[in-house]
């Protein structure tokens, strides 16, 4: 027998380190830039030198067809591929000619010389054991669209949630997401609001008590361990790429998602090879719906609220030239009336406007009505206060900008939007607006008045879709 | 520094670079006249908007030192987005007014320049590029000697701060008119600084020149969350 001496049988000796599970955790299925992680310098050195990282410069160069449009470039973090977004310069660090990416630069500049850790090390085992703690009901129709929504996501098949305001479209996520958790799997829940994030956040803490979970949006803190649910703004998404076993998109008719093509692109950048994605919304945009039909994606429809009564339908109301009048000073007189309405019968009311500067016209002219009216629009500091006080019956009604367009619950609350003719009321908008109105089973119906100088479009046809769930709804 | 794909060499010949306002994203609308056509060599770079947001400078004739613009909540926002995030497209914002303001000036430019290790991280100087975008030719006189950044520390702290500069080795100051270039003037303790080195090395007069300009008092100070 010969033996073979064999130099250097590196397989054979184990030579590793084991990885930090804090390290692991912080890592696992994001893409996050070397310089911004918080760990010290030395470790990552000594991670990436047992390649446990894998390295990407932050913008790839890739050689276009004609020289003609030169270099083009590619932001590895949130995949903009606009060419207008890149700006070249300078750079003192890499001593050379750099670009970034303007697209994702409040998330941190991403330059040619910023490298993105990307985790190559051993990946997290997730818990399957999970409580389930919801004591709800659900409706016939609601039991039924878990079960298609729970029976898709199994099969690793897309899905389209399409449910009215007021379904009951998170407490439906459930029984899906304990399924999912069960199989040890990660789940992400995204969307396009902050806001909703905060909403949804305690209602799963509640539901999932033993599960660690995380949220992630602009200035959020710092949270530990390895979350198996993470609620996050779609903007977050940016940050994870192949991480997830299913992702979830609440609210996918929103803003800014349905506008940024980048954004949409992140919630597939997001997820593992053959996830499936469930989009979950009351207003699916032609382009989603075409999608589901090419692609044979699972569909679930729910016309009825959870209280089972119909949609409330908006009436028009015209106001001719208000803009002019509340320029002068001048409250319309059927707005007037309709305010004062409210304020006789007690109920609490949203008036919603196309733009602040003629809201912040308004407020005075309201407020002679009433002194507690007043004005809430996005960058209102003082928003969640407000309408933590209409809902307590501090403050009589609010004058709003689109921002409180969904999300809002508020008992008996009726709806009047004055320039309902505006280009920024799409029939998306409009039909979320009237989903603010009787979402209460002891209230369920509201007054949705539409005051516009001219019905347009979109008007028509938020009211016809309405009519339309209402028929679907109620078919026997 | 241009846009990718911008084509042509010479950023500022091509008018058509920037369509959106850099600050707020907002589509421009060009603002065209005779004059513009063929005088104005800065193309608007942010909206009406965005524009309004900001606070002149009224310059009284007593003060020793020239600025633009108020340290207001829009300059504040500016100077995160263009300093801290490092936007380096943003030094175009105010290109066209340094340019108008400081063409005519005799004096020889000097920008306050930054800690060689600071500039790395930063990746820019961002003075030395509201000056490049502006047209506005400079030379570098001054080393910062040292990395700690007047940002952050107190009224007291700053201006009980030691020397912070040195003449470099290369600098030809003696008889010569000097302007000094800042982003922003808080307490003066930066310019006063400079203005001693250069005076000793034989200048003849300094003036200086900063964008923003603080408003008076310690609110201002700590309102400013400027990192470096």
């Amino acid at each position: 027998m010969k033996y073979i001496l064999r130099r250097n049988r590196e397989s054979k000796r184990y030579k590793g380190i084991i990885a930090e599970p804090e390290i692991r955790d912080f890592f696992l299925g994001k893409i996050w830039s070397r310089e911004h992680a918080p760990f010290s310098k030395e470790k990552l050195d000594c991670y990436i030198s047992r390649s446990f990282f894998k390295i990407k410069p932050a913008i790839s160069i890739k050689p276009s067809s004609p020289s003609l449009f030169g270099k083009r470039y590619f932001c590895n973090r949130c995949h903009n591929d606009n060419q207008r977004e890149f700006v070249e310069f300078d750079c003192a660090r890499c001593g050379k000619a750099c670009v970034y990416c303007r697209h994702c630069i409040n998330m941190g500049r991403m330059s040619c010389c910023t490298e993105l850790l990307v985790w190559n090390g051993p990946s997290g085992i997730f818990p399957k054991r999970h409580v389930f703690d919801w004591n709800g009901s659900f409706t016939v129709l609601q039991q039924q669209a878990a079960e298609e929504l729970r029976e898709s996501i199994g099969r690793k098949r897309n899905h389209l949630l399409h449910a009215v305001c007021g379904a009951g479209k998170t407490e439906i996520l459930f029984p899906a997401v304990f399924h999912c958790l069960r199989k040890g799997w990660r789940i992400c829940i995204a969307t396009p609001r902050t806001d909703v994030v905060l909403e949804l956040f305690p209602r799963f803490q509640k539901a999932f008590p033993n599960t660690i979970m995380h949220a992630y949006y602009g200035d959020a803190p710092e949270q530990k361990g390895l979350a198996q649910l993470v609620i996050a703004t779609t903007h977050q998404l940016y940050r994870f790429e192949k991480a997830f076993d299913v992702v979830i998109v609440d609210e996918a008719d929103a803003f800014p998602y349905t506008y940024d093509r980048s954004l949409q692109k992140a919630v597939w950048k997001a997820r593992k090879e053959g996830a499936p994605v469930a989009f979950v919304t009351a207003t699916p945009t032609s382009e989603l719906l075409t999608k589901v039909k090419k692609e044979r994606w699972g569909c679930s429809f729910i016309p009825r609220r959870y209280h089972g009564h119909p949609l409330p339908v908006p009436r028009f109301e015209p106001l001719w030239f208000y803009d002019r009048q509340i320029d002068k000073g001048k409250l319309p007189k059927k707005l007037m009336h309709w305010t004062k309405r409210r304020l006789g019968r007690e109920e609490p009311f949203f008036i919603f406007f196309p733009a602040i500067p003629l809201m912040e016209k308004a407020i005075p002219l309201f407020q002679e009505i009433h002194p507690d009216i007043c004005g809430v629009h996005a960058k209102d500091p003082e928003r969640k206060e407000k309408v933590m006080k209409l809902r307590n019956g501090e403050i009589p009604g609010l004058l709003t900008t689109t921002i409180l367009e969904r999300g809002v619950t508020i008992k008996n609350v009726q709806v009047a939007v004055v320039g309902a003719e505006s280009k920024i009321f799409t029939s998306g908008a409009l039909i979320q607006i009237s989903g603010r109105a009787g979402r209460h089973a002891d209230f369920p119906n509201g007054d949705i008045v539409f005051f516009h100088h001219g019905i347009s479009v979109e008007m028509d046809a938020a009211r016809n879709e309405i009519l339309r769930l209402n028929k679907e709804g109620f078919r026997t | 520094m241009k846009m990718a794909n911008s084509g042509k060499k010479g950023d500022w010949m091509n008018r058509r670079e920037i369509d959106h306002c850099l600050l707020c994203n907002a589509p421009l609308t060009i603002r065209m006249d005779w004059k513009r056509l063929f005088v104005n060599r800065f193309p608007q770079a942010i909206c009406q908007e965005c524009e309004g947001k900001f606070e002149r400078y009224r310059h009284e004739g007593n003060e020793e030192v020239d600025s633009l613009y108020y340290y207001n909540e829009a300059m504040q926002d500016y100077l995160h987005r263009y300093k801290f995030m490092r936007d380096v497209l943003l030094a175009k914002v105010f290109a066209g007014e340094i340019h108008r303001h400081l063409k005519n000036r005799k004096e020889l430019i000097v920008p306050i320049p930054m800690h060689p290790e600071k500039w790395k991280e930063r990746t820019f100087s961002h003075v030395d590029e509201l000056l490049r975008q502006a047209r506005i030719p400079f030379v570098h006189v001054l080393e910062k000697t040292t990395t700690e950044a007047q940002a952050g520390k107190s009224r007291e702290e700053r201006m009980k701060t030691p020397q912070l500069f040195v003449l470099r080795e290369d600098a030809q100051v003696e008889g010569k008119d000097l302007l000094l270039v800042d982003d922003i003037y808080t307490t003066g303790t930066t310019i006063r600084h400079a203005t001693q080195v250069l005076m000793e090395g034989g200048a003849k007069s300094v003036k200086a020149f900063t964008l923003i300009r603080a408003k008076g008092g310690q609110e201002a100070i700590k309102a400013s969350p400027l990192m470096f």
